[in-house]
């Protein structure tokens, strides 16, 4: 009766499949750092970054583009401080954040607070929590950024010239001696990192020892004391600003610190080395540096 | 008896005359302001929506974005801030009864220690936040009965032993909380602050606030008559037939549940319970009948205010409700105080 019924509902079965087919290649996902499977069913068009340092990685992941909306401080690069603010990290002003309508929302996992970003996500918002706690987290951040913006090409490349930087600065110094090494997060109170955190890696990857590495928090204070008897040779500090070298100078009240005798005592901007971004790796470099003048000055 | 509760009724009426019809007024002007800060609360934010758009996302109606900024955000927000403030209102007048002591307020025997100790013990564990809710409500319940039983274990009681203990535990959920707050990591420091100065923007479901700010208002509007006699004197009101020490027990839980649940809320947001109840007794007279529900609206609106100007006046950024409950509450009350000379 119908003959041709088979082979219409071959055509059709085709095209249904096509369909779910072009659906399926459209939809993109990428497991964020709270251990979730994160699906849009097509590249974010419309992405708010809830930190500076998200800000940084999108840009770096070629996403920058298709940022429309991010949180105080997010000042590199250079094109992130013309975007629309919606309030700082720790207190997030929800309602210009849904008024600017993003499709995928980048979260930083300690950094905001809790309860906001499950709101968020109640309103149907889709959220990608980050919190790259090594290297391999910063080039895995850009290339799972890069996916979920649809850049996957700048961003693989981006997390390829990451790894292949510090790769070789880890080769460069495997065998350099090992330099007793000190880094001042703040003056008061006094606080240090361990080797558990990006910076204290960072130290480690140069060659250097941090002298409180074996603390077990992650950004200790410590008194000024344990630091006299600590002696490292090399005093690496942050500062407030990027220009700040007064925390150094206070050290030099005492000339029989190995650093302060030597007067190794260096600056490294702090945004370069305190947020998990491709800029790591010029950070890095710098440090890298100012051990090996320290190696010199033996 | 007789005589005694005729004496009763004489003093409550030498305090002034409180009519039905002068309470119905009072408490419909302020339930009047009280909806008109949350229209306007409802109606501002850091983004544009007219006065009509929010009534017709209010109804259900208009675009998508409009009902989920108008529904979603701030209307669960500024009715939390509203039970709060109520609660806490109603909770400092009660403390003040209770101890007979105009410096008073919830957190003077250490309530709102207990509930910071839970909730920053649950953040500094990376815990969620209903969780958090449960632990800062489980610590208020701590302190409450820890008071409780330190000052009941003891054979004679007064206020003045009660507001002691609890000001001598406060003092240790204080150094308590200090201890946490040196030894927890750096990230977490801003939150936990943001809680200890009370913040509305963790405000969950403002259901049970509201409901139990209902039930306390029609549970002590039936004590309003023996709390005036309380209010003046334990002996008097002995002598006067009250059963004092199980209604001074009976005040302490009720303040202390009423507390636990604003603490839980939204942090423990200072100012409100000391000084509304102390606005309103400038200029409604001292009836707890008039005072206690007077306080759960003037409370809540006072709240209502602050929380929606602490949002919208440097959007994006937020400011703390605290700053803005103060900022306006002092002007007002200070200019109260000078006109009842």
């Amino acid at each position: 009766m119908f003959p041709r019924l088979p082979v219409m509902l071959g055509v059709l079965l085709a095209v249904l499949f096509g369909l779910v087919g072009r659906v399926l290649a459209d939809e993109v996902c990428a497991i964020d750092d709270g251990g979730r499977e994160v699906c849009l069913a097509a590249p974010a068009q419309r992405i708010a970054s809830l930190s500076p340092g998200a800000t940084e990685l999108l840009f770096a992941s070629g996403a920058g583009d298709r940022l429309v909306a991010v949180v105080d401080h997010s000042d590199f690069p250079p094109e992130a401080v013309k975007l629309p603010s919606v309030g700082s990290h720790d207190r997030l002003d929800l309602e210009r954040l849904v008024t600017l309508q993003p499709d995928l929302v980048i979260a930083w996992v300690t950094g905001n607070p809790a309860e906001q970003v499950e709101r968020l996500e109640r309103l149907g918002v889709p959220v990608f929590r980050i919190e790259p706690r090594d290297f391999e987290g910063i080039a895995t951040a850009l290339e799972r950024l890069a996916r979920l913006a649809g850049s996957e090409a700048q961003g693989r490349q981006a997390a390829e010239r990451f790894r292949q930087g510090l790769a070789e600065l880890a080769a460069r110094h495997a065998d350099a001696p090992p330099v007793p090494v000190f880094y001042q997060v703040w003056d008061s109170p006094l606080m240090t990192v361990n080797d558990e955190h990006l910076i204290g890696k960072v130290v480690t990857l140069c060659g250097g020892v941090n002298v409180f590495g074996d603390l077990s928090r992650l950004v200790p204070r410590i008194g000024e004391e344990a630091l006299l008897a600590a002696d490292p040779e090399v005093l690496l500090a942050g500062g407030r600003g990027e220009e700040n070298r007064s925390w150094l100078d206070y050290w030099r009240r005492y000339p029989d610190l190995t650093a302060v005798a030597r007067d190794n005592l260096f600056f490294v901007p702090p945004s370069l080395l305190q947020r998990p971004t491709p800029r790591l790796l010029e950070g890095s470099r710098l440090l890298c540096e100012k051990l090996e003048v320290a190696r010199g000055r033996r | 008896m007789g005589g005694a509760s005729s004496s009763q009724s004489r003093i409550v009426k030498a305090q002034g005359h409180l009519t039905p019809g002068h309470l119905a007024v009072t408490l419909g002007v302020l339930a009047a302001l009280a909806l008109a800060a949350l229209v306007f609360a409802v109606a501002t934010g850091s983004t544009e929506v007219s006065l009509q758009e929010s009534l017709v996302a209010l109804a259900g109606g208009g675009e998508a974005l409009s009902r989920t900024l108008i529904l979603e955000l701030r209307l669960p927000r500024a009715l939390a801030a509203f039970a709060t403030g109520g609660l806490l209102a109603v909770a400092g007048a009660l403390m003040q009864v209770l101890l007979r002591n105009p410096l008073a307020d919830p957190y003077v025997l250490g309530l709102s220690g207990g509930a910071a100790v839970g909730a920053l013990l649950a953040m500094l564990a990376g815990l969620g936040s209903a969780l958090i809710s449960g632990s800062a409500f489980a610590g208020a319940l701590t302190a409450t009965l820890l008071v409780f039983g330190l000052a009941h274990g003891t054979g004679s009681w007064t206020p003045s032993r009660l507001l002691l203990t609890g000001v001598v535990v406060a003092s240790g959920w204080g150094a308590v909380i200090t201890l946490i707050l040196s030894l927890s990591p750096a990230r977490q420091l801003p939150g936990m602050l943001y809680w200890l100065m009370g913040d509305l923007a963790h405000a969950r479901a403002p259901g049970a606030a509201l409901g139990l700010l209902a039930l306390v208002c029609l549970l002590v509007v039936p004590l309003g008559r023996s709390l005036n006699v309380l209010a003046r004197g334990g002996l008097q009101a002995a002598a006067l037939g009250v059963a004092v020490r199980r209604l001074e027990w009976l005040i302490y839980l009720l303040a202390s549940l009423v507390t636990a649940v604003a603490v839980t809320t939204a942090g423990s947001i200072g100012f409100v319970g000391l000084v509304v109840p102390h606005m309103l007794r400038l200029v409604l007279g001292n009836d707890q009948r008039l005072i206690l529900p007077a306080c759960a609206l003037a409370g809540g609106t006072l709240l209502v205010l602050a929380d929606t100007l602490a949002r919208t006046i440097i959007a994006p950024e937020q400011l703390p409700v605290g700053v803005i409950t103060a900022l306006l509450g002092v002007p007002t009350f200070l200019y109260l105080l000078h006109r009842s000379r």
